[in-house]
């Protein structure tokens, strides 16, 4: 087919031209919309995988919470949780080395540390040593101050070690005066709060 | 190949001119005008009418010349040079010629079959073609009417190798001569001849196969196979005459059989029998085209035009198209993200329920459980002194000359495994200052203690006598009876494990 002159295809050529301007134009738009949807659609994806999860997650602490919640409170109560109540140790100390029947006690309270991580497991832990020493009769005393101790503590508190020893290195005498000393080292923990922290 | 398209069909004789509007499926009989001043005025108004529509002109005239010619195989340009010199050399000066390239032969230098055709008297078309020009209507091609019942016996599934139509039309009889069903002879005997009798057309069959043969364009031990086509019936008597020739077979068309084949009803066909052949190449791509091409310039230019709005068409369509397919795509999208966004405020709804049921404390809920249990981790696995008290009593007592200075524990960690390393100071009393037998005795408590349960790995820290060779070591033997003899003071380490509870 010979091809005719181009003024007598002006029109059809224009018509051809705007027809792929039209569809190129087209596809350009609505490539973009389908991929806008889909954008819009892969976050609306993701923000319902999140919220799925933190609807799974605040069910299953519901239940922990459920399960959990008045030994927390307890834990709470005690002391463990907050501040420290070192008037209070004091009192316990004093209180369970009366409740045993001894003869008095030294006690010193050293400044509040952070617990080793390995203990603390991510949580605000910190723990204060408390040095007693105490005039002991016979051994047995000191198993029973300590009974009287646990009894007392109003927070969490471990003997971390204690020193059974004879300071004057006397001879026995059967006379009721204590010739044994015990030193011992206790750990008071606490587990400081959110806000707490932020006074701190 | 079936040209899906509108278009004008004109059947052109020297004195009339008819117009058959066709579309698939679809034909109207436009009318018929004389060759004359009204005739003409009255197609111009038509064709004005239908200026935009490709047309087809089918000529039937007395003056048409047929010849076949074997050409040398050659494509393209040189092709084109090559038929237009022969049909220079064949025709002379006609103006409306042309050829058609039927077949290849098998042998020898596999040249080319040529059927060249010409209208060599053709001044009567002019007026015609005049107002075709004028108005610039795109005439796709003049071909003769023989041509067009080609394809009639297409339809007719005419299979004969040797074929002679003998159709009767506008008081003329028309022989087409087919081989193979190609045309390769037509004659067209006029109305004022005595084609009328029917013993005089079956003459002129008979004429015609002789005619043939003598231009040994039919083989002469070839018999001819007649199909008459007369809507008047005036050749059906024809049939018995040729019929008693061995040289002929004869089949006579019916009306109805004709519009079976063609498609169109039978009061049309009756009506305007010259439909048929117009009918019968309407649809079909143009293999014989007389006109020359100065003519065939409207018609160009409609192809391109029409080709490039088709290309507008489509392009504009597919765009359209794939756009509806990316909105269609994307609204789909949106309402799964529609639907999704539901989900998520149904989930949101449902977490700030059981929020507000969380107590209000300082912590997460997860620091809260380990909270509980970091407080009971550490409020269990305390020492229990007195059982390591009665451990160290019991080992003591059965060590009577061995004298506590002290003792001392130390747990390890909060979260050891429950073992506390114990120390004790103690001295041998009395000591006579045999360091040997000192030395027994200090091992003989030290595997009673390891004997003791909960104790192992005791050892000797400190010993009454340094006999270390790098060390310098003095001292004084005494007598047995010495009574402030010095105590052989030493010190044990050893690891309890203490029973927790």
């Amino acid at each position: 087919m010979t091809r005719p002159p181009l003024a007598v295809l002006k029109l059809p050529l224009l018509l051809l031209l705007a027809a792929l301007l039209l569809a190129a134009g087209g596809l350009l738009w609505g490539q973009r919309e389908a991929k806008e949807a889909e954008t819009a659609l892969q976050h609306q994806q993701t923000a319902l995988n999140q919220a799925r999860q933190q609807l799974d997650r605040s069910r299953q602490q519901q239940q922990l919470i459920a399960t959990h919640l008045a030994d927390y409170q307890a834990v709470v109560a005690r002391g463990f949780v907050g501040t420290e109540d070192r008037l209070a140790w004091i009192e316990a100390v004093q209180l369970a080395n009366r409740d045993a029947g001894l003869y008095g006690l030294n006690y010193r309270l050293m400044p509040r540390t952070a617990s080793p991580p390995t203990l603390a497991q991510g949580l605000p832990l910190g723990q204060t040593r408390m040095e007693l020493t105490l005039p002991l009769l016979v051994e047995t005393d000191l198993t029973r101050f300590l009974d009287a101790l646990k009894t007392r503590a109003p927070g969490v508190v471990r003997v971390q070690g204690c020193r059974l020893s004879h300071p004057d290195n006397a001879s026995f005498e059967a006379a009721n005066r204590p010739h044994l000393q015990a030193e011992c080292d206790l750990l008071w923990f606490t587990v400081a709060t959110a806000t707490e922290g932020h006074h701190e | 190949m079936i040209m899906f398209e509108h278009r004008l069909l004109l059947f052109a004789t020297p004195r009339q001119i008819g117009i058959l509007d066709w579309r698939p499926g679809h034909m109207h009989w436009l009318g018929e005008f004389p060759a004359s001043a009204e005739g003409l005025a009255a197609f111009r108004k038509i064709v004005v009418k239908h200026a935009r529509l490709p047309m087809l002109l089918v000529a039937d005239t007395v003056d048409e010349d047929y010849r076949s010619e074997v050409l040398p195989h050659v494509q393209g340009h040189a092709r084109d040079e090559l038929l237009a010199r022969k049909l220079k050399q064949v025709f002379r000066n006609t103006r409306f010629t042309g050829a058609w390239r039927q077949a290849r032969e098998t042998a020898g230098r596999r040249d080319d079959r040529y059927l060249l055709a010409a209208l060599p008297d053709a001044e009567w078309l002019t007026p015609w073609l005049s107002v075709l020009h004028s108005e610039r209507v795109p005439l796709a091609g003049i071909t003769p009417l023989a041509l067009a019942y080609q394809h009639l016996l297409e339809k007719l599934r005419e299979q004969s190798s040797h074929t002679l139509l003998a159709c009767r039309l506008n008081n003329g009889l028309r022989l087409s001569y087919y081989h193979n069903g190609l045309l390769r002879f037509s004659r067209l005997i006029g109305g004022d001849t005595p084609t009328q009798l029917p013993g005089n057309a079956a003459d002129e069959i008979a004429k015609t196969q002789l005619y043939l043969s003598g231009q040994r364009i039919l083989p002469r031990e070839a018999r001819l196979h007649v199909l008459l086509l007369d809507p008047t019936g005036q050749l059906d008597s024809a049939q018995a005459q040729l019929n008693a020739d061995p040289a002929f077979s004869t089949r006579l068309v019916d009306m109805p059989s004709l519009a079976r084949a063609l498609r169109i009803p039978d009061d049309f066909l009756a009506a305007t029998p010259e439909v048929a052949p117009l009918a019968a190449i309407a649809g079909e791509v143009l293999k014989l085209n007389l006109a020359p091409p100065e003519l065939l310039q409207p018609h160009t230019e409609f192809r391109w035009r029409r080709g490039l709005h088709a290309a507008a068409g489509i392009v504009a369509v597919l765009g359209l198209g794939l756009t509806a397919t990316y909105w269609l795509h994307a609204r789909d999208l949106d309402d799964q993200a529609r639907q999704l966004a539901q989900q998520y405020q149904q989930f949101d709804s449902r977490y700030q329920a059981i929020a507000r049921t969380f107590p209000t404390q300082a912590m997460a809920p997860e620091q809260l459980i380990q909270t509980v249990s970091l407080a009971r981790q550490l409020d269990s696995a305390q020492t229990d002194v007195a059982a390591l008290l009665a451990t160290i009593g019991q080992s003591l007592l059965a060590a009577p000359d061995i004298t506590l200075d002290s003792l001392n524990w130390t747990e390890e960690s909060p979260v050891s495994s429950g073992e506390v390393r114990v120390s004790l100071d103690a001295g041998l009393t009395p000591f006579d200052g045999n360091y040997r037998a000192a030395m027994q005795r200090i091992e003989g408590f030290m595997h009673t203690l390891q004997a003791m349960p909960g104790v192992q790995d005791v050892s000797l820290r400190s010993s009454p006598v340094n006999a270390d060779s790098s060390s310098t070591l003095s001292g004084k033997t005494l007598n047995a009876d010495v009574a402030d003899a010095p105590a052989a003071r030493f010190s044990l380490s050893l690891l309890y494990r203490e029973a927790r509870r």
